[in-house]
């Protein structure tokens, strides 16, 4: 596999104070989404301001596409693609001046520039507000634009910061619906810094975890998942008995039990195939179930397991973080690590 | 790098040309210096208090062959207008920073000097043709029963050139330095509190508002090398009859030293917005 971007030992220090980013190394193959997971603070965009040549590194190497980052920035600026964290379109320009400026300034070959920039409003859904300024679009049309103005000159490696942060459910499917056809059609490396777990789980094919600079995992969302150690089998029964829990742990393939809320978490890496086993040593201890679950490993839990604390957001809603909590909680009630 | 800088150009004066209350406010400043300010100040009007009659060679030497304080003034307002509305021209520069457009311009392949060069270009539009806006105003003026701007000599096509040519140059000079001091810096009060520390300083060390018959001695000799002396110098000497006689030099070699002024900090301007642009560190 040809890699993308080489990452190795790269350190960034802020003021000579801030260790933003430490000793960090990974690769990403060419054609991969790469994600990068951390909460606020943790260097992500340290990080992609440093591989994009916008900021110089303390220490390590690095490079994008084959070319030194540092020894050729204007090289790399040439071949990524770059949406960054804030809304960074001309509020002055409309829609389709703000691309023809990009298409200038990162060299689209002229004949080219109508097609291309009509294509990308149609397919972004802006089409309609093209000669609109870009001082009247919505959260969500400004961050299609943004991508618009990203992807403009096809580049072979596009660096996402946080693209979908703000956008609602529906904006966020087609932005990356967008994204997994452009890296279809010209086979470009994504790498893509998130707060949205979920989203990281469905789009990437490899991740980075980065808490406070360090990287704590790395791996594909499945091999993160695995090193959690399994399913967690979720049992209520009519009434809670310290037999109950002996009886569990004693089946073979449990991992850990354990008894949170009136309910036994079973964690086991083989949950489903254990589930009748389980039922079985409940009915042996004499006490009626009520209710089992199953439950996948999340990336919640990968990140909770990694960092030992929850994933914090800012920017979803209020349900959304509801549910987050109410998952990570179900599957471990008492804090881990 | 051509198809970068007309991009970049063309952008910057689509803002310009978007944002008209700005170029009202804009215009604002000039207007009340001429029709209050430079009104007020007609220093001729002495004579309706003096029991004795004034020589008008006394008015002369005050305002270096100028008819009147206000034909004098007029000139220097030209100079001043064309430097204060720079001043806003490296404050758009901040602004783009903090809406993160300037984020988007830094990252593409455009070079640091062409991303200045684009708005050194733009940038100098608006002065340019504010300081022309007053030199056409202050004719006017002279129409409409108020004080107005007097030309007494017969400007030649040399003349007419060597005034367009001051008026750019020191626009340029000065929109070159706010631009770079702009790119170095990231919030609007440190700005405005740096370029009023230059600006001020800069305009009352001038010949633009003084009459200089009346200036001491000291003031003179700073005034001589002020920038903004050299380019009103150049306007004076080519619009008035006679001035020539109370300048050492020809506007020519006023225009020279201007010139240099203007390499001098264009180079500068350079340096600065380079390294401001350079992968932060
Ligand atoms: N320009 C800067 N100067 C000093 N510290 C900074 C600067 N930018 C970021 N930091 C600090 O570096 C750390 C990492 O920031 P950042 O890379 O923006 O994190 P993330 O994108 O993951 O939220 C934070 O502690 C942040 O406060
Ligand atoms: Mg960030």
């Amino acid at each position: 596999m040809v890699e993308s971007i080489h990452v190795e030992g790269l350190s960034k220090t802020y003021n000579g104070t801030v260790k933003a980013v430490d000793n960090i190394s990974f690769a990403v193959n060419q054609g991969e989404a790469f994600g990068f997971l951390g909460p606020n603070g943790a260097g992500k965009t340290t990080t992609v301001s440093v591989l994009t040549a916008q900021l110089a590194p303390t220490a390590g190497r690095a490079t994008v596409d084959g070319i030194d980052v540092f020894q050729n920035p204007m090289e790399i600026k040439r071949r990524i693609g770059l949406v960054f964290q804030e809304s960074t379109a001309d509020s002055d320009l409309t829609g389709r001046e703000n691309l023809e400026l990009a298409a200038a300034l990162f060299g689209v070959p002229r004949a080219e520039v109508r097609a291309r920039v009509d294509s990308l409003l149609e397919r972004m859904q802006i089409g309609d507000a093209a000669d609109r300024l870009a001082r009247t679009y919505s959260g969500g049309m400004r961050r299609r634009l943004e991508l618009a103005v990203g992807i403009i000159h096809s580049p072979r490696v596009l660096f996402l910061d946080e693209p979908t942060l703000g956008l609602d459910p529906q904006g966020r499917a087609g932005f990356w619906r967008y994204v997994q056809e452009l890296r279809k059609d010209h086979g470009m490396t994504v790498f893509v810094t998130t707060h949205y777990l979920d989203e990281a789980d469905q789009i990437c094919e490899r991740l980075a975890i980065i808490d406070h600079g360090h990287l704590v995992a790395t791996g594909s969302p499945s091999e993160l998942k695995d090193r959690l150690g399994g399913d967690i089998v979720t049992i209520r029964t009519a009434r809670v008995d310290p037999a109950v829990e002996a009886a569990l742990k004693a089946v073979p393939g449990v991992a850990s039990v354990s008894l949170q809320e009136d309910a036994y978490r079973v964690k086991a890496p083989r949950g489903e195939q254990l589930i009748p086993a389980l039922v079985q040593a409940c009915t042996q201890a004499g006490v009626a179930l009520t209710s089992v679950s199953l439950k996948r490993p999340s990336l919640d839990e990968v990140f909770l397991e990694f960092t030992g604390r929850e994933y914090r957001e800012d920017g979803v809603t209020a349900t959304d973080r509801a549910v987050r909590i109410g998952q990570v909680s179900q599957a471990f009630g008492r804090s881990r690590r | 790098m051509m198809r970068e800088l007309g991009a970049l150009t063309r952008r910057e004066l689509l803002r310009i040309a978007r944002n008209p209350q700005a170029i009202v406010t804009s215009l604002l400043l000039p207007i009340l210096y001429l029709v209050l300010f430079g009104q007020a100040f007609n220093l001729n009007n002495i004579t309706k208090l003096s029991p004795y009659p004034i020589p008008p060679t006394v008015f002369l030497q005050l305002y270096r062959g100028a008819p009147s304080y206000f034909s004098y003034f007029a000139a220097g307002m030209t100079g001043f207008v064309a430097v204060t509305a720079t001043l806003f021209v490296g404050a758009n520069v901040i602004f783009d920073r903090l809406f993160g457009t300037l984020k988007r311009t830094s990252a593409s392949p455009a070079t640091p000097t062409v991303i200045f060069g684009a708005r050194l270009i733009a940038g100098s539009v608006q002065p340019i043709c504010l300081a022309f806006l007053v030199l056409g105003l202050s004719l006017l003026l002279g129409h409409v029963g108020l004080s107005g701007l007097d030309v007494t000599a017969s400007v030649s096509a040399l003349g007419a050139v060597e005034i367009v040519a001051a008026i750019v140059i020191l626009s340029v000079m000065f929109a070159s330095l706010f631009i770079a001091i702009g790119f170095s810096l990231e919030q609007p009060q440190t700005y405005f509190a740096i370029v009023n520390a230059i600006n001020l300083p800069v305009l009352l060390t001038s010949a633009a508002l003084y009459p200089w018959g009346i200036l001491p001695a000291w003031l003179k000799s700073v005034a001589s090398y002020n920038p903004i002396t050299l380019a009103v110098n150049v306007l004076r000497e080519n619009l008035f009859a006679g001035a020539s006689a109370y300048y050492p030099y020809s506007a020519g070699v006023y225009l020279l030293g201007l010139f240099g002024w203007a390499l001098a900090m264009f180079i500068l301007a350079v340096l600065l917005a380079r390294r401001a642009l350079a992968p932060r560190h």
